[in-house]
């Protein structure tokens, strides 16, 4: 059965939720007021013809791949880890970030080539491992999913590699960024599929003021 | 000292010794070629190397010449294989009752040719082959295709893949009035068109007594996309290979991977429908893999009709077409070790056996060095093996639970707990 209304993922909890629907909602497509937001994982659009899909930010990518959503606002750093036929059609003004190599204090490491043979933590291998390949250095990753920054002081890694926004969690641990592996913020994904609406959602996007269009 | 009549270690012409570096960079090649070809379903089998003379002779009479013969001990007459199609067609005929039809196989062996050697062509080498029997459904013939797509892609090879059909190539020898025992002579001669061009083929094909040489070499040209191949030669029955390029499409195999050429013959008496040859797009080395449909292989050794339709693949040709690419990037490797575990002091003995051990079960391919040397020696063993990692964990090391790896390639040494080493190891990542 054709799917007749649009259907838009967002993050289900995280910095990216609420900027991402006041996004929507300025482009005129805004969450029903009867939807408890704070348990629903799908809810109605007011104009009745999209529906909001609240996700996992690390799925929001899958959802929007096979076609389940039509749209989706998700952070790059996600597209930069994964592998995903999705397109990105713009770029956001919120949600900015960098992921970063990050070392601590007093470590000798300064340069690329000194990350050679040691030991690197990081929940995006992904990410990393396209970084190390272009400064042809080897490492050994220790993957883990998350508190990454408490990894160099219990002698787990000699560096990190993690989104960071202020830096002030590297501070608290006694760590300092060496190199940005990239700078990310939220964007817009649409999926490879037809949907009869999707022009028009798609022309809303592009023509809010502060979207600067594509990847 | 009793006197002993030394032997000169000597080997016959056209054969040769393999030492470990290059057998490592052929079994990582030919495991490649192994997995694509079980992940399309073909199942292994083997044959014997010396066989009956007369169950490998007679179905070609120019590979004939080429036969390695003999007479064994008990004077019987004994032939080995020169390709792997002709044991296979009599395995089909001896467990026809057995095997699930339409039977796949795959067969990874050498073979023996009489011929002169030279470069990427010895007297003895490996054949891969990949054979679909009992189905003449043209899928079978398009999943072949998809199966050397699949592999040459994997090895990083540039090719095209040249289709023709042996059904095409009787129509015409239909048409132009050439009789049946000269059908063979010419597809032969057609098929050195690449090597020999037009006028000595068109002039073979003359003394042979084919007045149209001329004409039919004309024909037979490829135009420049295969829709307009297939459109000039609306003379004839071109269904064949339209509906096989469909399917290759279906398959997802790019377009511009498959050029048809009507001039390929493959010399082969044996096939009868598609034929095909893979050809890397630079580089004199000719066919890295050809193959084509055969429907009466068997004939020679049952009543039972069996057609099939196989690939194989030139495996010599494939190496020295990787090594010209410069394939392998680490081409001086001697031993599969990653990882070398010194030893320092015969104190030292049970924790290097204890994580020699712990290594093997993390699958971690490792050496254990056998005697307590000065470590200079050891790191000249590891070095001569380049084995990338030397682990060393003396007396002081074990004091602190502590391990001390080395980076042969950089030189680069760190300190570890012991208990971090495999996890460091299994997650080492070579840039």
């Amino acid at each position: 059965m054709k799917r007749k209304k649009l259907r838009i993922a967002v993050q289900k909890s995280g910095r990216l939720r609420e900027l991402s629907l006041k996004f929507f909602s300025d482009i005129g497509i805004s969450l029903s007021e009867e939807t408890d937001t704070s348990r629903a994982l799908i809810a109605q659009s007011c104009c009745g013809g999209a529906e909001f899909l609240f996700v996992r930010h690390a799925d929001i990518p899958t959802y929007v791949q096979s076609g389940v959503a039509d749209f989706a606002i998700v952070g790059g750093n996600i597209l930069e880890e994964g592998q995903f036929e999705v397109q990105q059609i713009a770029t956001l003004p919120f949600g900015e970030c960098r992921l970063a190599i990050a070392v601590p204090l007093d470590s000798p490491i300064v340069s690329a080539s000194d990350l050679d043979g040691e030991r690197i933590a990081t929940s995006y291998p992904n990410s990393l491992r396209k970084f190390l390949r272009r400064e042809r250095v080897n490492a050994s990753l220790i993957e883990i999913s998350g508190s990454v920054e408490i990894a160099p002081a219990l002698d787990m890694a000699d560096a990190i590699c993690d989104l960071v926004q202020s830096g002030a969690t590297l501070k608290e641990n006694n760590l300092q960024t060496v190199f940005t592996i990239f700078d990310s913020s939220a964007v817009v994904i649409e999926s490879p599929y037809q949907h009869v609406l999707k022009n028009i959602l798609r022309a809303a996007i592009l023509n809010y003021k502060a979207v600067s269009e594509g990847a | 000292m009793t006197s002993l009549t030394r032997v000169n270690p000597a080997l016959l012409r056209g054969t040769k010794d393999r030492l470990p570096d290059e057998m490592l960079r052929r079994n990582a090649v030919m495991q490649i070629i192994r997995d694509k070809f079980e992940k399309y379903g073909f199942s292994p089998i083997e044959t014997p190397i010396i066989c009956p003379a007369e169950t490998i002779i007679g179905s070609d009479a120019d590979t004939d010449k080429l036969i390695y013969r003999f007479k064994d001990r008990g004077q019987r007459d004994i032939a080995l294989p020169y390709d792997l199609t002709v044991p296979f067609a009599r395995f089909v005929a001896t467990h026809y009752k057995k095997l699930p039809m339409p039977f796949k196989r795959y067969q990874l062996q050498r073979v023996w040719r009489a011929e002169k050697p030279q470069r990427g062509r010895l007297r003895e080498f490996y054949q891969c082959d990949a054979d679909i029997v009992g189905s003449t459904s043209l899928l079978c013939e398009a999943e072949i295709l998809r199966l050397v797509y699949d592999v040459l892609s994997n090895l990083g090879v540039e090719f095209t893949i040249k289709l023709n059909s042996r059904r095409l190539s009787n129509q015409l020898f239909e048409r132009y009035g050439i009789e049946l025992a000269e059908r063979a002579p010419a597809l032969r001669i057609i098929d050195k068109y690449q090597r020999d061009g037009f006028a000595s083929v068109v002039s073979k094909l003359s003394e042979r007594g084919i007045d149209n040489a001329t004409a039919i070499m004309t024909e037979l040209q490829p135009q420049g996309d295969n829709a307009a191949t297939l459109n000039a030669l609306g003379a004839y029955d071109t269904s064949e290979l339209r509906t096989l390029l469909e399917h290759c499409r279906a398959l997802g195999i790019p377009d511009n991977r498959i050029v048809v050429d009507p001039t390929l013959t493959r010399g082969l008496d044996y096939y009868t429908g598609i034929v095909f040859e893979a050809l890397p797009q630079s580089g004199e080395l000719g066919a890295l893999c050809a193959g084509g449909r055969y429907d009466n292989l068997c004939e020679r050794f049952t009543a039972q009709a069996i057609s099939g339709v196989g690939a194989s693949f030139g495996f010599e040709r494939i190496m020295l077409y990787l090594d010209s690419q410069r394939y392998h990037t680490d081409s001086s490797a001697q031993s599969p070790a990653q990882a070398l575990i010194a030893l320092l002091a015969d104190e030292c003995i049970p924790a290097a056996l204890k994580m020699f051990g712990e290594l093997q079960d993390a699958n971690i391919a490792t050496e254990l060095y056998f005697e307590a040397q000065p470590l200079a020696k050891q790191l000249r063993y590891a070095v001569k093996q380049n084995i990338p990692f030397l682990i060393i964990q003396g007396p002081d090391e074990l004091a602190t639970d502590s391990v001390q790896i080395k980076r042969l390639s950089t030189g680069k040494q760190k300190s570890l707990p012991a208990r971090q080493l495999i996890n460091y190891l299994v997650n080492y990542y070579e840039a």
